[in-house]
């Protein structure tokens, strides 16, 4: 419970009558009903009424024309065993997942500790690193992809001149998603700032008794540093596995233009995941065949599946939230 | 704080402007022969487009009309279904979309329409008049049609020493072979050819008739692997391909050029000999009229030396998306420019596509020009060939070119098992569908 | 908590001199510090420097290997007008956040206020729901509402983007009520003794308190307006009159067939208003992101 409810006293109120009082109280929950009503609303319009429609969706052929026809399991029964594409698209996922949250995390502690041990130009390097996160994903993509075409990008003439090997990067299966990750990484700025707070926020004198009994940076780092700031890192990877699910806008775009950079037989929505696929998320599949092919029976089985598993994930973040959402202690402020 | 209260007086100006911006940008459908007509054409030949529209204007003084150009049969299929459609909707392939627009009453059935103007299908020689039906209904109306064939470069092949146009798969892979110039390093300067499914125009489709093979037998099963010539096919790009090194190769791409830009690869000379529309004619007459280059059928098997001549063709068609407010007017453009043979001419002349009535594909007015006219011998050869017609558009054509992709880049060990795999999976996506393919 | 962050923490004196051989040490780790922020800055830097160049680059330069442009081609801003209608993506880039961030706060602050100040029984399943739904992906419900939009016709406009936030948002619900939670009752108390009814409280007392937390939740809105792609890719990808700038600008490309130096500089002028906003508004931004972090 946060203390701000505790804190409440009961208002004081002398020779009130039962009835006035219980008056009051269905005044209060006419308050708070009206207060609540926006998201009563929406809730029941956005998400209970459309979750039970994917449901029903699901079970379903629906092409958005004709009204939808039940065809029992057969949706289910694709998924799982005739669709060739949708292995490809989970583990996608589930690698982009397993490397870039754990390098993001990694990558933004490790610039959160330089710049917290930063003597000069703090104010700078912040600016610096937390700018790239503003670009919005469609505009950095694009950058990217253009820094590192495979052939005039500046990225491989560069690597060219140093004599190092030039990856295809975008155009190849095997460094579309590693580009991807480069792209992320340079966007960790929010992570960044998230850090540098939690870093900064770590009692000093923790340290200092740490360096009396002899600890050194690294297991100063180790041993008083992690451990008071596990919460925020539990935010980082909660909040990057969530991401990772709804992987999108990147790929989308650096597949499309890649791939329509020198092709346009197959044009707009047929370039999704390229090349070979690599780049095919599940969200992006569930577009394509959502909204692209209008399979959406189909598409609202896809949806069903990963409605488990982020239901999963959210379930493990919410039984842990005690320790970064309720907390009002003052040790991390 | 201060900082914040200017973030709060810039988030507040703009929303006032926008809701000022709100109210001016609603626009209106208030005239009732305001139509929207949507095209896959854009830029020059957008132009030639908006021209045969706006001689449709001047005759239909009451009818207005809004091109809108450089859309794609997935943006028609997704307004269809958002409600969001245009009146007349204009698609370049026929084969993948007229079972998607037709059978599910997305276009509208013409039939009433052309009964009531005493219009005859027979205008429309047969092909055409073909792939703009199915199962017996007409929701769509041919207008132009594409033509795939060889463009070489005269200069280069002369340079190489090699002489006339190449005509069959092996001379074909020797031409492309003598015709590549590499860099010092290695990588590619000049490619022969460029068989990379995904590239330019090549994908599976437009390669398939030079190899005699179908997509489907009789029952609508897809019907890949029981037919050699696919393996031939896929082995013939792959040793090609693998002669130039797929990472070579995957670079020179990414340098070569938009297709449909000045930039163009074969437009520059950076690449010797492309397969290619019958448009690239005029593109190449607008962007780049000193290049010195010819056109011819597209090679063929070498143990089917008579299918030479023929092509892969796929058809232009336009309809009326069942959410058009306007059907009554939309039906007068689309007649317009379905069978008018002044519009046709003027759209072969401007943009030279093959028109698709009998009347104009005869008319004098259409101006000779040798490297066109090739395209619409290819057209007429019997032997040339479509895709079959799905209900799910492209999407089978998609599964199938991902795999060509895949093969392409060596990631296939076994070409006969993975083409049988590849029919199981087409035939379980189109049940997935709703719906087999029609041969 | 953020003023600290803005400064470096001084070394403290009062101690004695740590030996010299702890100082050189400390003097190392400096060093080694400042050079891999000077390099990490450069990368970070690098593809800002590169977007720019080549935003003023011709055509076949953008092409070959050079870094430098030259000429400066200055037309080509002016070409990515012509090109594509980006006024006009602009303009629709603004109704959505600015028509979405009002109807969010208009609709979020009062729920945000009841799930933390306000007493009732419920409140903590109420919250737990609204967590659970910022968590879960929009991908989940998509398919349903884009039926509902079709079936409205409004598919192809920018109202099933702008209307849901009529009816609450549920991040910045949460946001709003992690702040909220930080106001002390007492204030509210002292009100509620004045006889104000808890809407005067929200309206006078809250708000008044709640302005940070405030500003930076609509900064957040329209941020993730203005960047949102899949939104308005679902539900204006056929309507070009109405496509924001991230969907403009992903399909710049495709559908005008546009040279890479034209597209650099159609990025960079979709990058530019975020950027003077950020140094317009640093310290909500600043702030605005370590609240979504632990904050409570």
């Amino acid at each position: 419970m946060s203390r701000a409810a505790e804190a409440k006293l009961p208002v004081v109120r002398p020779l009130d009558r039962r009835s006035a009082r219980r008056r009051a109280a269905w005044r209060r929950r006419g308050q708070v009903l009206a207060f609540m009503s926006p998201w009563l609303l929406g809730f029941t319009i956005f998400f209970g009424y459309p979750l039970v429609m994917t449901a029903y969706y699901s079970f379903t052929h629906y092409d958005l024309l004709s009204s939808p026809k039940w065809i029992g399991l057969a949706n289910y029964r694709y998924l799982f065993s005739g669709d060739p594409i949708i292995r490809t698209a989970i583990s996608n996922t589930l690698w982009i997942i397993a490397v870039a949250v754990p390098l993001n995390a990694i990558f933004a502690f490790g610039v959160a500790v330089m710049l917290s041990r930063a003597r000069r130009g703090i104010g700078f390097f912040r600016t610096v690193f937390y700018l790239p996160a503003l670009v919005p994903p469609v505009a950095a993509t694009l950058g990217f992809v253009y820094l590192l075409n495979p052939a005039t990008g500046p990225v491989n003439n560069l690597l060219r001149h140093l004599g190092l090997p030039d990856p295809l990067w975008f155009d190849s299966p095997t460094w579309a998603k590693p580009s991807l990750v480069l792209l992320g990484l340079w966007g960790i700025g929010n992570l960044m700032i998230i850090f540098l707070a939690a870093v900064i926020d770590v009692p000093k004198h923790l340290y200092e008794s740490a360096e009396l009994d002899g600890a050194g940076g690294w297991q100063s780092m180790r041993w008083v540093t992690l451990p008071t700031i596990s919460p925020v890192i539990l935010f980082a990877i909660v909040i990057g596995v969530i991401e990772g699910l709804q992987y999108f806008t990147q790929a989308y775009v650096a597949s499309t233009i890649a791939a329509g950079s020198a092709a346009s037989a197959t044009e707009g929505a047929n370039s999704l995941g390229y090349p070979l696929y690599s780049t095919m998320f599940y969200p992006v599949l569930l577009y394509q065949q959502g909204f692209r092919y209008f399979n959406m029976g189909y598409a609202s089985a896809m949806a069903m599946l990963l409605l488990v598993v982020a239901f999963a994930v959210t379930v493990i973040i919410v039984r842990n939230s005690r320790r970064w959402v309720h907390y009002q202690g003052p040790a991390v402020r | 704080m201060r900082r914040v209260a200017i973030a709060g007086l810039v988030l507040l100006v703009l929303s006032a402007s926008v809701i000022a911006g709100c109210g001016g940008s609603s626009e209106s459908s208030s005239g009732s022969a305001d139509l929207t007509f949507w095209t896959g054409f854009t830029d020059r030949e957008l132009g030639v487009m908006k021209d045969v529209v706006a001689d449709f204007e001047k005759t239909h003084p009451d009818i207005h009309v809004k091109v809108v150009g450089g859309i794609s049969d997935d943006k028609i299929v997704a307004a269809i279904r958002g409600g969001n459609a245009p009146d007349v909707a204009h698609s370049f392939d026929a084969g993948a979309y007229t079972g998607a627009y037709c059978s599910n009453g997305a276009w509208i059935d013409l039939a009433d329409y052309m009964k009531q103007d005493g219009l005859s299908d027979d205008v429309f020689p047969e092909v055409p008049r073909e792939y703009s039906q199915f199962e017996g209904t007409r929701c769509a109306l041919p207008m132009l049609a594409d033509v795939y064939g060889l463009y070489y470069n005269k200069d280069l092949l002369a340079k190489a020493g090699l002489d006339g146009p190449p005509q069959t798969m092996s001379q074909l892979m020797d031409y492309a072979k003598k015709l590549t110039v590499r860099k010092p390093d290695g990588s590619l300067e000049v490619v022969g050819l460029d068989p990379f499914d995904g590239f330019y125009e090549n994908i599976a489709a437009h390669w398939a008739p030079q190899w005699g093979v179908d997509w489907v037998d009789e029952s609508g099963k897809s019907n890949l692997a029981a037919q050699p010539g696919w393996a031939s096919m896929l082995e013939w790009q792959k040793e090609l391909i693998d002669w130039y090194g797929y990472d070579n190769l995957v670079r020179w791409q990414a340098s070569a050029g938009d297709e449909f830009s000045a930039q163009n690869a074969f437009e520059r000379g950076k690449l010797a000999m492309n397969l290619d529309g019958e448009w690239r004619v005029a593109f190449i007459g607008s962007e780049h009229p000193e290049l010195n280059f010819g056109t011819a059928p597209l090679p063929v098997d070498d143990a089917q030396p008579d299918l030479y001549g023929s092509g892969y063709t796929s058809g232009s068609i336009i309809g009326i998306p069942k959410t058009s407010g306007h059907k009554d007017e939309a039906w007068q453009l689309l007649k317009y420019l379905a069978t008018d043979t002044g519009a046709l001419v003027k759209m072969t002349n401007g943009i030279r596509n093959v028109p698709t009535t009998t009347a104009a594909l005869e008319s004098p007015d259409v101006k000779p020009d040798e490297a066109f006219n090739i395209f619409l011998d290819i057209f007429a050869n019997p032997n040339t060939r479509t895709t079959p017609i799905t209900l799910v558009g492209s999407a089978n054509q998609d599964l199938v070119d991902a795999f060509v992709t895949k093969y392409q880049a060596g990631k296939v060990d076994d070409l006969q098992a993975g083409l049988a795999d590849l029919d199981k999976q087409i035939d379980a996506q189109l049940e997935a569908a709703g719906g087999a393919q029609v041969p | 908590m953020t003023s600290a962050t803005a400064k470096a923490q001084p070394p403290t004196f009062t101690r004695r001199k740590p030996p010299a051989n702890v100082r050189r040490r400390r003097f190392l780790v400096t060093v080694a510090d400042h050079s891999f922020l000077i390099a990490a800055a450069l990368v970070f830097l690098a593809p800002f420097v590169f977007i720019v160049l080549t935003a003023f680059m011709t055509n076949d330069q953008a092409l070959s290997p050079d870094l430098w442009p030259h000429p400066f081609r200055f037309q080509n801003f002016a070409d990515v007008f012509s090109e594509a209608p980006l006024w006009r993506y602009a303009l629709n880039s603004l109704i959505y956040g600015g028509l979405a961030t009002l109807f969010l706060l208009a609709s979020s602050i009062p729920v945000a206020y009841a799930l933390a100040k306000l007493r009732w029984r419920g409140r903590e399943a109420a919250f737990l729901i609204v967590l659970v739904a910022m968590l879960l992906p929009p991908q989940v419900t998509v398919i349903p509402v884009y039926v509902m939009w079709a079936k409205l016709h409004l598919v192809g406009s920018l109202w099933p983007l702008i209307l849901p936030n009529l009816l609450g948002d549920a991040f910045s619900i949460f946001l709003l009520r992690q702040f909220f939670l930080t106001i002390p009752d007492e204030y509210l108390d002292a009100a509620r003794v004045d006889g104000c009814g808890e809407f005067r409280i929200l309206t006078t007392v809250v708000l008044r308190l709640a302005k940070p937390a405030i500003a930076a939740v609509a900064l957040f809105s329209f941020l993730f307006c203005f960047n949102d792609f899949f939104g308005p890719l679902l539900y204006t990808g056929e309507s070009p009159d109405n496509w924001t700038l991230s969907v403009g600008l992903a399909q710049f490309r495709t559908v005008h067939q546009v040279q890479w130096n034209l597209t650099m500089a159609a990025t960079l002028i979709v990058i530019a208003p975020v950027v003077v906003l950020f140094f317009l508004a640093q310290r909500a931004f600043v702030e605005g992101v370590t609240l979504t972090g632990v904050k409570g």
